[in-house]
This record gives structure tokens, sequence and C-alpha cells, in this order.
């Protein structure tokens, strides 16, 4: 009780601050949930409303909707595991090389992906693909997206590498482990937490991922974020559907975020700087 | 104890000596360089030429032509100023809220745990959703944002339908995105700095507002410029949220540079004009890229 009369004005930015960070999520939610009508009136429902499950079922018989979603979930955990299989080994010699040839260029060349606007690589990607024939092509696609997080991936694990300490490997090594087996049975199981962790943010990236495909994907290996931005394009202001589509698109990640609650913090600002 | 420091250093680099280790970076090499080097370079190589998508002439070289074309468009000069907009509103907004949920978090108060997971939900959710359920509650009739305000006997605002009320909804939605990142770092700086400046502070009598002003914000200063610099890519880079909410209208007047670029090839089909534009992009994102990089190399240190 003291801890809420001293600091009432924290408490109540705190809250206000949880509010308008879950506000739009309920209001997404309740909307999906609502006939046509009741999303259409004034003063807006907000609690006092039938639901339904017509926009989902609506959603789910889209003939389209099973495939688009498997393309999601597929590009999501292939490219994911490209990202930590390659990653891990460069990783692995980020943390405990201070220098190796080609060092420095592979940080540079890591930073400037992730200072560049997509566009800038999407666009001439989409040319060389129209040549090569790789638009649309599901397996290339997933590539792109590698390359777009692996830089990512990379820098995260390095810093769980760096935390294994050096003498456990020595001892491997005196014992008489090759560098196969030390990575399976030592490092891999060791790091297993961190790489787990890499994995979660950098299938969280893929999954919100909206140019590549815009603009790589046809019908073939469309999704979900194309199809929820294709609800804006049709303008039939039918907002049920629409708010439908989203929450399919984000309540995995809600979901996500309770699993993943003990390593979210050093994991979302681990790109940036380190704790 | 130094002499068992050296002893330890040496074994190190003389097992790091001992291995070559270059090629465990090859599989990443290899995605990078089809993924982004190679298309890099060849978009600079059609910024050279004049490729139009369904043109039945063959490309050619032009020269600079492209280039001579960006600098002498309105367009590149108007998105371009528009992209700035958003960039000091946005971190105007951002950082000073990004702080101060930060600042009360650091506290830790009784439910900070709570608060904390709540308050990052935002930042992990897709951009493209978000930014539909913002189109929906800034829609001018049906909109709750709007019912709200005419709730408090204020008159509705069409958000999406001119200039200055779209860029400020843009700003609203990325921020509503991105304030839970700024307040991560921020909150990791401060779990970084020792308690002893901060007591020393109270045994002076500072207040809490001269203890920001003198001790922690000068602390927390390279933090805050890292979020700069990352605040800059972020709004060089930004197209989904804008794309869902305006598509850069209306007309042009919410259209980034990056979002001019990705119009001129995809909507007009102009391919080596907009492959000039994403160059111009690259280079203006260069002197962000060597200040961030030295920036976190010295965070890292």
């Amino acid at each position: 009780m003291k801890t809420l009369k001293n600091h009432w004005f924290s408490y109540l930015i705190l809250l206000t601050a949880t509010f308008t960070a879950l506000f739009p999520l309920f209001w997404t939610v309740s909307t999906s949930i609502k006939f046509k009508v009741e999303t259409y009136v004034l003063p807006p429902k907000f609690i006092s409303f039938t639901p339904t499950a017509k926009n989902y079922t609506s959603l789910f018989a889209m003939e389209s909707f099973t495939r688009i979603y498997m393309n999601s979930i597929l590009i999501t955990v292939v490219s994911t595991l490209i990202c930590l299989i390659a990653g891990a080994f460069a990783a692995y010699a980020l943390a405990r090389r201070a220098s190796f040839s080609g060092r420095r260029p592979l940080e540079a060349l890591m930073i400037a992906v992730r200072a560049l606007p997509g566009i800038v690589i999407i666009l001439p990607l989409f040319n060389l693909g129209s040549f090569i024939g790789i638009y649309d092509n599901i397996w290339a696609i997933t590539l792109i997206y590698a390359g777009f997080t692996v830089p990512f991936a990379v820098w995260l694990m390095t810093s769980f590498f760096e935390q294994i300490p050096i003498e456990i490997e020595e001892a491997a090594r005196i014992d008489g482990a090759g560098t196969f087996v030390l990575f399976r049975r030592v490092l891999f199981p060791i790091a297993a937490p961190g790489i787990v962790a890499t994995g979660v943010f950098v299938a969280l990236l893929s999954w919100n991922e909206f140019l590549i495909p815009v603009i790589m994907a046809g019908e073939n290996s469309k999704t979900l974020p194309v199809l929820v931005a294709g609800f804006i394009s049709n303008r039939t202001l039918d907002w049920g559907p629409m708010a439908a589509a989203a929450t399919v698109a984000i309540i995995p990640i809600a979901i996500f975020t309770i699993v993943i609650q003990k390593w979210l913090v050093s994991g979302l600002s681990g790109g940036a700087v380190k704790e | 104890m130094s002499d068992v420091l050296a002893r330890k250093q040496k074994k190190r680099s003389a097992i790091g000596d001992a291995r070559p280790i270059a090629h465990y970076s090859i599989a990443v090499w290899l995605i990078l360089l089809a993924t982004i080097v190679v298309p890099l370079l060849y978009g600079i190589f059609l910024s050279f030429q004049n490729y139009k998508l369904a043109s039945a002439v063959p490309p050619s070289f032009v020269g600079l032509d492209n280039y001579v074309h960006a600098f002498n468009a309105s367009e590149t000069w108007s998105t371009l100023r528009i992209t700035i907009i958003l960039m000091v509103m946005g971190m105007a907004v951002q950082i000073p809220l990004g702080v101060g949920l930060a600042l009360i978090l650091h506290q830790n108060l009784k439910g900070t745990r709570f608060f904390r997971s709540v308050l990052i939900m935002p930042m992990l959710l897709t951009p493209v959703a978000v930014g539909l359920i913002f189109r929906f509650m800034f829609d001018t009739d049906l909109g709750v944002i709007n019912w709200a305000i005419g709730e408090m006997g204020l008159p509705k605002v069409n958000w999406l339908g001119a200039q200055t009320t779209a860029l400020i909804a843009i700003v609203i939605v990325e921020s509503w995105q991105s304030i839970p990142f700024v307040m991560l770092l921020v909150l990791a700086a401060l779990a970084g700095l020792s308690k002893s400046y901060f007591e020393a502070a109270l045994i002076d009598g500072a207040t809490r507002i001269q203890t920001f002003f003198k001790i922690t914000l000068p602390l927390i200063a390279p933090t805050l410029f890292v979020i700069v610099m990352i605040k800059i890519m972020d709004f060089l880079k930004l197209f989904d949220t804008i794309f869902i909410l305006t598509r850069g209208g209306p007309g042009n007047d919410s259209t980034t540079l990056g979002l001019w670029t990705y119009k001129t090839g995809f909507v007009f089909l102009e391919m080596s004009r907009a492959s000039a534009l994403g160059v111009i992009i690259l280079v203006l994102t260069m002197p962000v890229y060597f200040l961030w990089r030295r920036a976190s190399q010295q965070a890292r240190s």
C-alpha cells in the first residue's frame, strides 16, 4: 500500500501505457468476432455484442488460405534453420578469434544489411530474379529471407558463444575431441538455450516480413502478411474478415511472447548493444 | 595474479593460431553474397541503364542520366523531405517516452516484470497487421479514435486524408511499435550504471530532476546516440506501416524516399530510375552506417 501511495504517478503512467499497448489488440480481436452490422455502429460496441465465428470460417474457407498459412510456416521454419546452422559456425569464429581472414568485411557486410532499406536490395533482386527464373520460387524466397536475417542471428549467437568459458573447449580438445565432436557434444548443448532464443527471434522477423514476399512472391508462394495487406486494396470496407486475418497473423506472436519471456529482453536489444 | 592471466591469454592465442577458422563463415558468406552483394552490385549496374519493365526496347547504357533525372525531379526532394520530417517527429516522440518509461520501470516497483512484458508486445507484432488495425481505428466515420475525439466535443479528423494528419498518424503507429525498443535499450543502459553516482547525488541533496539531467542523462548519452542512429536507419527503411496506412497518399503527400523508390519501380515500371534512387539511399545511409558502427563498437568495449 505504501508503494502505491508513493508511486501513484508511476503507476498511472504504467497503466496508461499498458492500456495504449493493449487496446488495439483487444479492438482487433473483438472486431474479428462481430457481425458486420455491429462493426458499423457508433458508439462502438466494446463488450456488449453477440460474438460470431463467421469471419474466421469465411477466412479459413478461402481456397488459398491454407496454402498461404503453410507457405508462411514453411518459409519461416526453413529460413530460420538455415540461419541457425550457417550462423552458428560464423558466430563461433567471431566469438573465439579476434582476427581471421575475412572477419572485418564480414562484420561490415552484416551491419550493412541492418542499415540498408530492404527496397535497395529487393528491387534489383526482382529484376535479376525475372532473368534467372526465381520469381515466385519458394526456395529462392526462403534463401532471401535467410540473407536478410542471418546477420541478426550471427550477432546474437556470437554473444552466446562468448559466454562459454574457453576452458571447457580446451578440456575437450585435450581429451581428443575433433571439431565436429566438439560442436555436437560440447558447444551446441551448452549454447542450446541461446541458439533456441536466436531461432525464436529470427522466426519472428521472418514471420513478419512483408517487403520480400510482396515483391518476390506470386500466387504460388504468397505469405500471410501479403494476404493481410491484400484486404486493403479490395476496398470492401468489411472490417470483420480483415480483423480476423490480422488476428490470425498476430495471435501466434502473442502466445510466443508469453512462452519465451525469459529471453525476451536480452534478445530484443541484442542486435544493438550488449547488456 | 597477472602472471596467471598472461598465461591464460597466451594459451588462448596459441590455440587460436594453431587452427584456421576462416572457413567457418563460408556458409554465411555464400548466403550474403547471393542475396545481398550480387543484387546490390546489379542494382548499381541497372542504375546506369535505361531499363523499363514491360518495355520491348532492349536496355542500353545511359551514363548518369538516371541520377541527373533524380536530382532534377521534385519528387526526390519532396519525398526526402517527408522522410526527414517523419524521422524528426518520430524521434521527438519516441525517445522522451521511451526514456520516461525506462526510468519508471527502472525503479523496480511491484509488478515491473508484468508491465515490462506487456509493454514489449507491440514491437513483436506483424507491422502489416498493425497498420491494418490502426487504419481501422483511424477511420473518419467509424474509427474508434474519431469517436473518442467526438466524445470530447471536438470535430472529426480526416486522419489519412490530409498531409499533416497523415504524417501524424504514421508517427503514432510507428511510435506505438517502436517505443518499446527505445525503452528496452535505455533500460539495459540504466541497469549497467553504478549506484554510487546516485548515492552521491542523494547525499548532495540533488532533486530528482537535477539528478536526471546532471547524472543520468550524460551517463546514458552513448546509448541515446546509438538509438538516434538506429532510428535514422529505421525511418529510411520504413515501408510496411506507410504502405498499409496511406499507400504514401494522399497523392504523394506521405511518400518517403524508400516508398518512392518502390513506386518508381513497381508502379511506373522505371526500374533503372528506381535503381538510381536505391543507390542514392545507399549513399545517404553510409554516414549513419559508419557512425553507428563506431558507436556500437564503443558500446561493446
